[in-house]
């Protein structure tokens, strides 16, 4: 078992060494093979994260461009996934900071008047619904037009990307305490959206 | 006190999900939901919308990655064309910075003859000196700036 982990972690540590070279190098089929592996991944996050299609598309080459661009900071010591959603992050708060100025802890509210990090229309039935097929995924995308998007952030890095929570909490730049607190929360709502939707 | 034990199984049911239980919680969970049918549905249907999140994959424009890769690699050209000139630009700024050390007593000495021979006063031929010194950075800087207005103007919409 201890030796099972060593190897696993020695290979996750090569690849990133690599990644990191790749990166300070600027090796383009480098990037392109990172943007065909995360496409789906980043790609669903931003959605989360900002509730439209068209401004994850935007964020997305915006990303990548930046990738590129800061590529000569990332570090080995990193899980790749964890500095990309953090880039991706500050480019979405930047996005919306542009778009509506007010202040830094205005956007990562959960809850209040602004919905912060809410750059799309949410109450209308666009944003996910164009994003989301089949019946199944129509409930949650109703479900998840309900929900504030710093609780749609944190569900989407616990539950699609399977991070730990302290790499959560190093990507939403958040506490622990309440990274915990938003993942409770969210699930509740998500869990009473979905039955009522198919009640 | 009933109610208690309903609410902390609650409470264990999405704390499995969130930071997972110790053996201690899970085996208390397992025995209260086994008995406990309300709390049951609680704990499937958390599940149920959790499995439900997972398979709901968001559609995916696949010219979308064409398109970054694309911008990708014009955006790698370019930076590496960038840092090129930059490591060009270093390099001669430090070779004119030493060879400005190196050359300055000669230069310094070169003035203060001129000052003596032809009778020029201590502060102007002084002045020559330093001039002489900032000059060509101050040229380079029109030219640098110069250039860039004219970037600048070229790419500007019309």
């Amino acid at each position: 078992m201890g030796l099972a982990t060593c190897w696993f972690m020695s290979t996750v540590e090569r690849e990133a060494g690599e990644v990191a070279r790749g990166l300070r190098r600027r090796d383009p089929s480098l990037i392109d093979d990172l943007i065909q592996q995360y496409q789906y991944r980043l790609f669903r996050y931003l959605l989360m994260l900002t509730g439209s299609r068209e401004e994850a598309e935007d964020l997305f080459q915006e990303t990548w461009i930046r990738v590129l661009e800061k590529g000569h900071q990332y570090q080995q010591r990193w899980k790749f996934e964890t500095w990309l959603f953090t880039i991706a992050r500050h480019l979405a708060i930047d996005f919306i900071r542009r778009r509506q100025p007010q202040s830094l802890d205005a956007l990562l509210q959960p809850t209040g008047a602004n919905r912060p990090l809410e750059l799309a229309d949410t109450t209308s039935s666009s944003a996910f619904d164009q994003a989301f097929q089949g019946e199944e995924a129509a409930s949650v995308a109703t479900a998840l037009r309900h929900l504030p998007p710093s609780y749609r952030e944190v569900l989407t890095l616990r539950f699609h990307e399977d991070m730990e929570l302290e790499e959560i909490a190093r990507v939403v730049d958040s506490p622990l305490s309440t990274v915990k607190s938003r993942l409770y929360r969210g699930l509740a709502m998500l869990r009473e959206w979905l039955k009522d939707i198919s009640a | 006190m009933r109610d208690d034990i309903h609410e902390r199984a609650l409470q264990l049911v999405d704390k499995r999900q969130v930071e997972g239980l110790s053996a201690e919680e899970h085996n208390g969970l397992e025995a209260h939901l086994e008995s406990c049918s309300q709390c049951r549905k609680q704990g499937s249907e958390t599940e149920q919308a959790l499995r439900a999140l997972r398979l709901a994959l968001p559609q995916f424009d696949p010219t979308l990655v064409r398109t970054t890769q694309m911008r990708a690699r014009i955006r790698a050209c370019e930076l590496i064309e960038n840092a090129a000139r930059m490591r060009a630009l270093w390099i001669s700024c430090t070779l004119s910075w030493v060879l400005g050390v190196v050359s300055a007593p000669l230069l310094w000495w070169g003035f203060e003859w001129i000052g003596h021979r032809w009778a020029i006063s201590r502060a102007v031929w002084m002045t020559g000196f330093a001039l002489s010194w900032v000059a060509p950075a101050v040229v380079a800087a029109a030219v640098i700036a110069w250039r860039q207005a004219r970037g600048s103007s070229v790419t500007e919409p019309r």
